[in-house]
């Protein structure tokens, strides 16, 4: 597949130091192509939606913030929403988005033994515009990666 | 010559010479040599080797404008006035400033490029903020997300004044590969001027408290950077009523623990409203209850949000909000001192305290926090 001229230059703004210090790609050596083709693929087979899934999270996102700022129990979910001072561009330049971390976990779970990526979600308004506009998960390794297996175990 | 190494062996040869004509241009283009920063009108005169951005080369200087994304314009911490035409805005600089900003020449810091003499403003209270070296003294679980760390100067001493807060310098660790530095609070009090004490909670995917919590040690050598910020008690005869939750508690140990060690404002009453989400998140109860049975102006009341009934919490239960509400509207007392608002929390725990005082008669214009996002 050829890369874009758009996706080239989101690549490159995904490595660590351009726009995070961590950046979104992980310890993922796979091209971006590839990133976001094999997890249509997995949400495809996981009969997930982008859309859907991303409606989804924001809607988390919203209740979340109902905790102001501690953890708060949303149906079978303990919802953390919190803010950090900023915005980030998003790496493809289609918007910048509020800097903020809501974490979702499942309330059996005690939040110190919970694993992030393994037991909870953790994602970002900047986040949820790239899964929605152009299908990336991030890169797997990257903290703010929505595993497609752990958004169906959680969310659906 | 082997045919098939032509190709690579031109392409390799021409990259090579690219890459000396782009080294040698930007050698030439790019050296801006000396230039004069002039700060506060001539207050203060720098000399500095241009083609940095503004916020490093003040850095470099020991001027510190506050900043928490390492100068990538993501924070928008770092305004400042430059008063000489440095060309239009740039469209990383857009999304934080407002129009009023725009007209008045405000920039962010680490988006200015030093290119040539600058006239800017900067906030006095900037040249007295330093770089401090420090070893982690003491590091101490609160709660299964919230460390208490405990910092020992190398040298110097350090004058703050309590609410106020510093900046951590990340080093390097892991997959981040450059340093990062992060707004706390302080928690201890001012006149412990060897040691400054953090409560940092981990933020999921947060760069800085990954840090803290899964590679700091005690005895690590790591830098703080300040003090900073207007956060303080004001000197008034009005009623404290203060309000926080999780690592917000810093600022306020720092200013309960100093009221009551200097006796200062000793006609305010001070209350303290607390909240979390269940008795594993609850931390210094024992020792806050303490201080309120010692201490007849400080009034302390703990708050859990979803308590189960296992927890056996004697306390009271709600959002904070709720249980501020009703205190203000049946427990404090209304004097003709008043009351003022001391808030420290997420933006969203900040903007619903500040309905609910509002709503029960404190002006907005007396209300203060530091709002870290």
């Amino acid at each position: 597949m050829k890369t874009s001229p758009a996706d080239k230059q989101a690549f490159q703004n995904m490595v660590p130091g351009v726009i995070t210090a961590a950046g979104f790609l992980g310890d993922d050596t796979r091209s971006l192509e590839r990133i976001i083709e094999e997890d249509g693929m997995f949400f495809d087979e996981l009969g997930l939606d982008f859309d859907a899934v991303a409606d989804r999270l924001e809607e988390l996102q919203r209740r979340g913030e109902a905790g102001l700022g501690e953890p708060i129990t949303v149906g079978e979910l303990l919802v953390q929403s919190g803010d950090a001072r900023g915005m980030l561009p998003c790496p493809w330049g289609d918007g910048f988005f509020h800097k903020n971390a809501v974490s979702v976990r499942p309330v059996g779970i005690p939040p110190e033994s919970c694993l992030e990526g393994e037991d909870m979600l953790v994602y970002s308004e900047l986040s949820v515009h790239m899964l929605r506009v152009h299908h990336f998960c991030q890169g797997r390794g990257s903290p703010f990666r929505l595993e497609p297996s752990l958004i169906k175990r959680l969310l659906f | 010559m082997n045919p098939i190494l032509v190709g690579p062996l031109a392409v390799a040869g021409i990259s090579t010479v690219l890459a000396l004509i782009i080294a040698v241009l930007d050698k030439l283009l790019n050296n801006y040599g000396e230039v004069e920063i002039s700060i506060n009108g001539g207050e203060k005169k720098l000399k500095v080797k241009g083609g940095m951005p503004l916020l490093h080369t003040l850095a470099a200087e020991n001027i510190f404008v506050p900043s928490a994304c390492g100068g990538r314009g993501t924070c928008g911490a770092c305004k400042c006035k430059v008063i000489t035409d440095v060309g239009p805005h740039l469209p990383t600089e857009m999304p934080f400033m407002s129009q009023r900003e725009i007209e008045g020449h405000i920039h962010l810091a680490c988006q200015v490029k030093v290119r040539k003499n600058l006239e800017i403003e900067l906030p006095r209270e900037l040249f007295s903020i330093k770089k401090y070296k420090c070893h982690v003294e003491k590091i101490h679980n609160l709660t299964h997300d919230i460390k208490e760390v405990r910092f020992a100067l190398d040298e110097g001493e350090i004058d703050f004044v309590s609410g106020q807060y510093v900046q951590l310098v990340v080093p390097p660790y892991g997959e981040i590969k450059e340093s990062v530095q992060r707004a706390y609070s302080m928690s201890s009090v001012p006149s412990d001027t060897k040691h400054v004490e953090l409560l940092i909670r981990l933020v999921p995917g947060g760069i800085a408290t990954t840090y803290v919590h899964k590679f700091l040690k005690e005895g690590d050598a790591v830098e703080l950077v300040g003090p900073f910020g207007e956060f303080r008690v004001h000197d008034t005869p009005a009623a404290m009523i203060c309000v926080a939750g999780g690592s917000g508690m810093a600022p306020f140990k720092s200013i309960f623990y100093s009221l009551h060690e200097t006796g200062a404002f000793p006609e305010k009453e001070i209350w303290y409203f607390f909240g979390a989400r269940t008795s594993k998140d609850m931390f210094y109860l024992d020792a806050l209850r303490e201080l309120e049975a010692t201490w007849p102006r400080f009034h302390f009341v703990a708050a859990l949000s979803e308590p189960s009934p296992e927890e056996h919490w004697q306390g009271e239960a709600g959002l904070i909000t709720e249980v501020l509400d009703r205190y203000l509207q049946t427990k404090v007392p209304k004097d003709t001192r008043g009351w003022e608002g001391y808030l420290c929390g997420s933006p969203g725990m900040i903007n619903a305290c500040i309905n609910v005082m509002k709503k029960n008669g404190i002006a907005e214009d007396r209300i203060y926090y530091d709002k870290f996002a």
